[in-house]
């Protein structure tokens, strides 16, 4: 049966209990939720985050973050999933995605989100800029995300 | 006219607004960067950086990839959600 899946692009906060519900409510025996948050401390810049700015390109982004989801719903049976992204200024500690997979069993539930994040990282068109007490700059990609992207390519 | 839309660092240069630039003289996407760069230099050379990304309406293509009145064209450089 295909996966109930739930995709949003919002600049508002999300409700972290309200999205775990209606996971839980798709009959799965398990639930993972990931979520990121701001930083207060920027290890490039040095500084104490003030804000960070979200930007992304509408219409792009919601088709492909509907393609990586397609792809975990390929790669695993899953119920229901949930990818919310946040836009806009955030403060630090403020939440900024939301990633939730609901799966019969928790084997399939933690891989998918895994998957989820690692794909929403390197492929989603969204681009960040860290405000700190000593420069803003526009985020570049980690090698290690990179890599934890690339893991998913391989068979395993 | 091409719209043409910018992200990221490279909205610090040009600006968050779509650019819209006639069509006249352009068929491909590097067509559009030099006359992108006839009008700002340094933007120019940043589009032409290999990790910049250009999409012609939302599809990832080439720089030899055709582009027509009506399309619209991204500038993409790499991402950083999540």
């Amino acid at each position: 049966m295909a996966a109930a899946v739930r995709i949003r692009i919002q600049e508002a906060d999300f409700d972290l209990a309200a999205e775990h519900a209606w996971l839980a409510a798709s009959g799965a025996g398990a639930v993972v939720t990931f979520t990121g948050l701001v930083r207060e401390f920027d290890r490039d810049l040095e500084g104490r985050v003030e804000g960070l700015f979200l930007q992304h390109y509408p219409g792009m982004t919601e088709r492909l973050l509907g393609e990586v989801v397609e792809e975990a719903c390929r790669r695993w049976p899953l119920c229901a999933v949930v990818v919310i992204h946040r836009v806009g200024r955030l403060a630090p500690g403020e939440r900024i995605v939301l990633v939730g997979v609901a799966a019969h069993h928790r084997a399939p539930a933690f891989a998918a989100a895994a998957l989820l994040m690692d794909y929403l990282k390197t492929r989603a068109t969204f681009w960040k800029r860290t405000d700190t007490d000593r420069g803003s700059r526009w985020l570049d990609l980690h090698d290690e995300d990179r890599r934890a992207a690339a893991r998913w390519e391989e068979p395993w | 006219m091409i719209r043409v839309l910018f992200f990221g660092r490279l909205s610090d240069r040009a600006g968050i607004e779509p650019w819209r630039l006639p069509a006249e003289g352009i068929a491909t996407v590097a067509d559009l960067i030099a006359r992108v760069a006839a009008r700002d230099p340094a933007l120019g050379r940043e589009l032409a950086a290999p990790e910049v990304l250009v999409a012609v309406n939302q599809r990832v293509v080439s720089r030899s990839a055709k582009v027509a009145a009506g399309d619209e064209v991204a500038f993409l450089p790499p991402v950083t959600g999540g």
